[in-house]
């Protein structure tokens, strides 16, 4: 009833996306023995129109399990177990996991998704022109020649040329491929992008070359993204806001600016310390020891074993994320964090 | 596709012998539509005449013409053999593709059925099948029954194949963009399983003509409908080894022989073709 209601200047300043309580954890059952993988647990984050969202966080943090369960796109033995993804298209509101038909119609016109290893994602038997043909067509309501032509038109805007089409992705470069990726997840110029480790596997050129790509065609379109990447120098180039992830958990989010110069959770704080700075020779120092197993996760709030920080309440309370600052952060301690 | 078949017989020395191996093979077979007298016809000519300028491969001790005979009898053998490899490969490549890409609890009820397939004898069931059909039994029949026990194999095959391509990028991508299972399963995966099917069905033709001509040559079949066991069966009732009508031996083995070649040489230069990436190495490329 409320899409009905909306005005325009509501539709605008109403969040993309809504994520609400979100859990989701792997549930297996082998020959009897019960095993719950708690990889998303308990997240509610905004996301609002025209924003570059990163999410950061180490190896088996969740950041991809996140993500995934964003796009609608898991697969037992991940399940959804609480809470509410919700998209705001065109002024209407899209419950990912209530409306799995409208979800379906949405993908790739709306909401479009580069995946982990994109550079895979092209069928190696096929030229790469199927591809296209198969994820946009039937979102695009064009007929054929005017699909054509606007392949084309967008295949060079990108900057590639068009004669690609007629090629196995075999015969083209890694760069070229990934350029077609993001070429593939943006031709129906969807309003929302999920973009999985977009330049993970390319070196430090290219990967500029494509962060370029991606804020370009961003702004062009007007789209939001939100991206997962271990590398905080991507963070910096491209996103608005980030959000840190740890051990399934989201412990701090805000601007980037402020989150790389004011880090407020201990964990933040000891991933910035870790960036190599030029001219500063000291050694970086590591975090002792390692993720937790989130099948068996620490009580109270995960990071106490780790934390240098650490008090009592720590190991019994699972600090709650509240707003603080620009940001918002969870941690008992958060006024205590100092960017070393 | 023309020009990929010239290019084939460019570059492939392979595919060149086996093209014309097989396709020399299919002309004399083709040539059995306008043979001189009917196939089924016996004591027509005068029997047991060695080869000669009149009759180029001898004549029978049935009195049949051995060259019109075996041109027949390719025919019918090829017939039955494409018959069995067409409805066996429709089932191999449903059932292994479906339950590859299924997996779960449809998986394990489809490889339960090929499983125990698999452990059946073949010629056995064959023989039963024969008697209890008797007197209806026809090539049809027996080609129907020989496809559904030799698809097993393949259908496991082209399931590990699926398999794998299940959780490849592209195939995440293609289920999230909307595609669904059937377009999944024959535009994105069935050009991938295509050389597997390919170089299946070469082996199950062979397959097929071997089980026929096994058959044929025990007796287990029309035995009036030339086939190319059915001519080494008439052969043995009248002893020709012993009365030294070799020809009537030597040219079906013969023909035989370099069918298989023929067919044998395809199935592994077809592949160069369907495999792009095999093939521009092959073409320096």
């Amino acid at each position: 009833m409320l899409d009905a209601l909306a005005t325009p200047s509501e539709t605008r300043t109403r969040p993309i996306l809504e994520v609400k309580g979100l859990k989701a954890y792997y549930q297996m059952n082998y020959f009897g023995v019960q095993r719950e993988v708690r990889a998303v647990d308990d997240v509610t984050m905004t996301i609002s129109r025209g924003e570059i969202y990163g999410i950061a966080g180490e190896s088996s943090s969740g950041k991809s399990s996140l993500i995934k369960t964003i796009a609608g796109a898991i697969r037992p033995p991940l399940r959804v177990v609480e809470g509410s993804v919700k998209f705001d298209f065109g002024g209407k509101t899209l419950d990912v996991y209530a409306d799995p038909a409208r979800m379906k119609a949405a993908r790739w016109q709306h909401l479009s998704y580069i995946m982990q290893g994109s550079m895979n994602v092209l069928n190696p038997v096929r030229k790469v022109k199927h591809a296209f043909h198969d994820f946009a067509y039937k979102h695009m309501s064009l007929g054929e020649g005017d699909f054509r032509q606007r392949l084309v038109s967008h295949l060079e805007r990108i900057g590639l040329d068009p004669r690609v089409l007629e090629s196995y992705p075999h015969q083209l470069s890694g760069g070229m491929r990934q350029r077609l990726t993001i070429a593939l997840a943006t031709v129906c110029e969807p309003e929302f992008i999920i973009a999985d480790e977009p330049t993970t596997a390319l070196d430090v050129l290219v990967q500029q070359d494509v962060l370029a790509l991606i804020k370009d065609v961003q702004r062009r379109m007007g789209s939001s993204i939100i991206f997962v990447t271990h590398d905080m120098t991507v963070h910096a180039a491209i996103a608005d806001r980030i959000g840190i992830v740890y051990a399934g958990r989201l412990v701090e989010e805000g601007p980037t600016l402020d989150v790389f110069q004011q880090p407020q959770h201990p964990y933040t704080a000891h991933l910035i310390a870790s960036l190599p700075r030029i001219g500063d020779l000291r050694k970086r120092k590591a975090l002792p020891g390692k993720p937790p197993n989130l099948s068996e996760p620490p009580s109270g709030c995960r990071f106490h074993p780790r934390c240098p920080l650490a008090i009592d309440i720590c190991k019994t309370e699972n600090p709650p994320l509240e707003t603080r600052g620009t940001g918002r952060v969870a941690c008992w301690r958060a006024g205590e964090v100092e960017a070393a | 596709m023309f020009k990929v078949l010239i290019d084939l017989l460019r570059y492939n020395r392979e595919f060149a012998i086996g093209f014309v191996l097989t396709a020399g093979i299919f002309l004399f077979a083709l040539a059995h539509f306008w043979a001189p007298l009917p196939d089924t016809a016996i004591y027509l000519l005068p029997p047991d005449m060695p080869p000669s300028t009149e009759y180029w491969f001898g004549t029978t001790s049935r009195g049949q013409d051995v060259l019109w005979q075996m041109s027949s009898a390719i025919w019918n053998t090829m017939l039955f053999g494409l018959t069995v490899t067409i409805i066996s490969r429709i089932l191999a490549v449903a059932v292994g593709m479906v339950s590859g890409y299924l997996g779960g609890r449809w998986d394990q009820a489809m490889m339960t059925i090929n499983d125990t397939m698999i452990a059946l004898p073949n010629i056995p069931i064959l023989l039963l099948v024969y008697f209890v059909m008797r007197d209806s039994m026809s090539w049809p029949i027996l080609a129907l029954t020989a496809a559904l026990l030799g698809w097993n194999y393949d259908a496991r095959l082209i399931r590990s194949v699926t398999l794998s391509l299940r959780n490849r990028e592209f195939t995440r991508h293609a289920v999230f963009a909307g595609m669904s299972v059937p377009q999944i399963l024959v535009r994105q995966h069935l050009p991938y399983v295509m050389p597997v099917i390919f170089f299946t069905a070469m082996n199950n033709l062979i397959w097929a003509i071997g089980l026929e001509v096994t058959l044929s040559v025990l007796g287990f079949s029309d035995i009036n409908r030339p086939t190319i066991g059915g001519m080494i069966y008439w052969a043995n009732q009248h002893q020709a080894i012993i009365a030294g009508i070799w020809w009537w031996i030597a040219f079906p083995i013969g023909a035989i022989v370099l069918l298989f070649l023929g067919l044998f040489l395809l199935a592994i230069s077809v592949n160069e073709y369907i495999d792009p990436r095999s093939r521009l190495s092959r073409m320096g490329a």
